[in-house]
């Protein structure tokens, strides 16, 4: 019944969402009163969506398995916690908080901007149209509020085991508030190019929204990587994975956004660039959505395969951005400044980092999309593996660090003298040399992208160095926003080049009783315990671990292996001792005939400063937001 | 031509040819770095070169199994060819007789000495190509 009732909201919302794009495509005149019906018809498309969602909540935490999906997917006996994430462990569901989650960005956006805005109105009903047709494609496509009749099952299916996990409970809110945040700059800038008017600033506007977009998109990714690293079994933080890949393109184009529009709000050098970008970071969030959903490319996240859904997803996605780059040619004559970027100036270097952000992208994309073209061209099935990206994105962020580097002392509209003897910038190359050189004796590894590596992270961390000592001494503002994102990624950079270099791994084999002897530490097996739980049981092995250089530091390691009952899968669960500069990662293997274990163990050195760079970033990030809402 | 646009004619120019030499560059580094997927009957049909990277999908032959410490070999089988693989380390949790893996490694005499295994996180994964063949 309440899902009846559920299911009934999302049906009056996309009506309500329809209502309201139709609205405002008859506000051209001007007619304040119907502007102000688009955006009260809207509150209440959102006020239905998130009723209808809410209920559904209610539903998954009572596991009514009348409903199809829940069935599927949850199970009486999970923590209510799970019960809900079981929403979003697969297509229907995900798709559902999707839309919540448009509808509710939106929903802010429309209560928050002014009525007397002239864009308002347009924007909102482009918004409309978009959260209409997501609405069509969940309820024709894939409708989570099918019931099985006329008996419902006793139980559900349970949700996959390596999907019980509280990061992953939060990993895909993070991700999908990040992909959809971007929806406001791309619909207020093509009302923007409807309205044609160009004295609007409509950077201003969207700047907010896309730093909060990037914010959550920023910790979304982080979250995957984080789970991925201790739930898989792997040990890696980025396997370049396709859809690992889709997420990374909007983040990309979400950068250059954000950097961008800091510029063309200073200067309209860049408008027509910005608005591109603009257009293309929501763009790129349909494409992700349309690889993950319609099981085009084979992934280890890809949903079911279903045509029809692809299908869909690709000509709503069509619609949108042909319509929004037909407005952007029509108005592109109005856009191009009349101004050149004066070389060697703030913009001059920002402008060449979006070139290369754009390099990035394309690389990017090329790799997601070279296996189909290759099977459609010759009828051969091939995967770009990571040394592709490794291969493009190491001098790509070499070159982006040092036109960073350039960037930071420069002026605005002006050119600047950056490299006479004593500026702060050929002292920071300087220094940056002589420890990338130090490291490189001391490391023993003469691989290019590690001296790059360690030159770019060091470049920028001593070029924010001397700013902020500078500013200290002289009393002088600096942008301390922009120095903690950029240290961040000064930090970013350093822990992958070592953590590529430096981390090893061991397979061993041992039995209860026995001692492997490493390099540093000696690992002790002292016998296995088998734990039931009430949904799976475990076998889990007892080490304890001996710092060989200090004999008094002794710790203990339980990697487990569990087998649940309701799928019969087996999962590892790595036993992980965090020390500052690496982790030891142990993974429990097959049990031998003979009685031994093949055990897993890896030094993955700096992998938490990797997740702690991120965090500075979005720290960053979440600085210039609280000073642009400041200013607003 | 005036100053205005002999300027901006320069820096067309200059972009247009390193994004040239930037698409060059990544094309070279895509090509070098293709990873090209078979079936057991298919790789039993070529030549593929020594020190060439292939992927090898297919499933687990059943009592193949053979473990060696922390050494594993096994047949890689399409249910018309099967192709011997080794592999030094832990095998994914889904790996076992008669699951779908795909193996990652380099092709040595006539087998293939595998750097990766990888299992589908789903049990009712197929690698491509086997529903169709077999």
């Amino acid at each position: 019944m309440i899902g009846e009732v559920s299911h009934f909201f999302s049906i009056l919302a996309s009506g309500l969402f329809f209502l309201s794009f139709v609205f405002s495509t008859r506000t051209y005149n001007g007619n304040h009163n119907l502007e102000l019906l688009v955006s009260r018809v809207f509150s209440y498309g959102f006020s239905f969506i998130l009723i209808s969602f809410l209920l559904y909540v209610w539903l998954a935490i009572q596991s009514d398995f009348s409903i199809r999906y829940i069935a599927e997917h949850s199970n009486k006996d999970l923590p209510i916690f799970y019960k809900i994430s079981s929403i979003w462990s697969a297509h229907e569901g995900s798709m559902f908080l999707w839309i919540l989650f448009l509808a509710g960005w939106s929903q802010l956006f429309n209560y928050s901007l002014s009525k007397n805005d002239l864009l308002k109105a347009p924007a909102i009903g482009v918004l409309a149209f978009i959260i209409f047709g997501f609405l069509i494609f969940l309820l024709f496509t894939s409708n989570p509020f099918e019931t099985i009749l006329p008996i419902a099952p006793i139980n559900g299916a349970d949700i996959n085991p390596v999907l019980q996990d509280p990061a992953l409970v939060i990993h895909p809110p993070f991700l999908y508030l990040g992909y959809v945040g971007f929806v406001i700059a791309f619909a207020y800038n093509t009302a923007f190019l409807i309205k044609g008017d160009m004295q609007i600033n409509w950077e201003s506007v969207i700047r907010p929204w896309s730093l909060a977009a990037w914010i959550l998109l920023t910790i979304g990714i982080s979250l995957g990587s984080w789970w991925a690293y201790y739930e898989l079994g792997w040990g890696g933080y980025w396997f370049w994975d396709p859809v690992e890949n889709v997420a990374l393109m909007p983040w990309l184009a979400g950068t250059a956004l954000i950097h961008s529009l800091y510029v063309s709000s200073r200067s309209k050098v860049l408008r027509g660039w910005t608005i591109l970008l603009s257009i293309s970071v929501f763009s790129l969030s349909l494409f992700g959505a349309f690889i993950v959903r319609s099981g085009i490319i084979d992934s280890v996240h890809a949903f079911a395969n279903d045509p029809q859904r692809g299908l869909y997803l690709l000509a709503f996605s069509a619609v949108l951005i042909t319509s929004s780059l037909t407005f952007y040619v029509y108005r592109l004559p109005q856009l191009i400044s009349k101004n050149l970027v004066v070389a060697k100036s703030k913009e001059s270097f920002l402008t060449i980092n979006n070139i290369l952000f754009a390099a990035a992208i394309f690389a990017v994309m090329l790799g997601v999309l070279y296996p189909l073209i290759f099977d459609y061209l010759y009828d051969e099935r091939i995967s770009v593996g990571p040394p592709y990206y490794n291969t493009i994105f190491a001098p790509l962020t070499f070159l982006a660090s040092a036109f960073l580097v350039f960037s930071v002392g420069s002026l605005w509209q002006r050119s600047s003298k950056l490299f006479y003897l004593n500026s702060f910038l050929s002292m920071s190359i300087l220094s940056a040399f002589l420890i990338t050189m130090a490291s490189v004796y001391f490391y023993q590894e003469y691989q290019w992208w590690f001296i790059g590596g360690i030159f770019s992270g060091f470049l920028i961390l001593i070029r924010y160095f001397f700013l902020i000592a500078d500013s200290f001494m002289k009393k002088n503002y600096f942008n301390k926003s922009s120095a903690t994102a950029h240290i961040g990624l000064g930090i970013l950079i350093l822990a992958t080049s070592l953590n590529a270099a430096l981390s090893y791994e061991k397979i061993i084999n041992i039995k209860p009783g026995e001692t492997y002897k490493g390099d540093a530490y000696e690992f002790y097996l002292i016998d296995f315990d088998l734990i039931n739980e009430p949904n799976y049981d475990s076998v889990q092995a007892k080490f304890s671990v001996k710092d060989i250089n200090s004999p008094n530091e002794i710790f203990f390691m339980f990697p487990e292996k569990r087998k649940y009952f309701i799928r019969g899968q087996i999962t590892s669960e790595s036993a992980i001792k965090i020390t500052p500069l690496k982790d030891i990662y142990m993974t429990l293997g097959d049990q031998l005939d003979n009685g031994y274990w093949v055990v897993n163990i890896q030094y993955n050195f700096l992998i938490r400063w990797i997740w702690i760079a991120a965090a500075i970033m979005c720290l960053g990030g979440f600085a210039a937001l609280m000073e642009r809402l400041r200013k607003s | 031509m005036n100053k205005i646009r002999k300027k901006r004619l320069v820096s067309v120019l200059a972009l247009l040819s390193t994004s040239f030499l930037g698409v060059f560059l990544i094309l070279s580094a895509l090509n070098s770095n293709l990873d090209y997927f078979y079936t057991p009957s298919e790789l039993i049909d070529i030549e593929i070169p020594q020190n060439k990277r292939v992927k090898l999908g297919g499933m687990v032959e059943k009592n193949s199994v053979v473990r060696d410490g922390t050494n594993i070999t096994f047949n890689i089988t399409d249910y018309q060819e099967t192709i011997s693989v080794s592999y030094d380390g832990v095998v994914p949790d889904l790996f076992k007789e008669g699951s779908g893996i795909v193996a990652y490694g380099k092709i040595i005499g006539n087998k293939l000495v595998a750097e990766n295994i990888f299992a589908k996180h789903d049990e009712n994964y197929m690698p491509p190509n086997i529903e169709i063949s077999s």
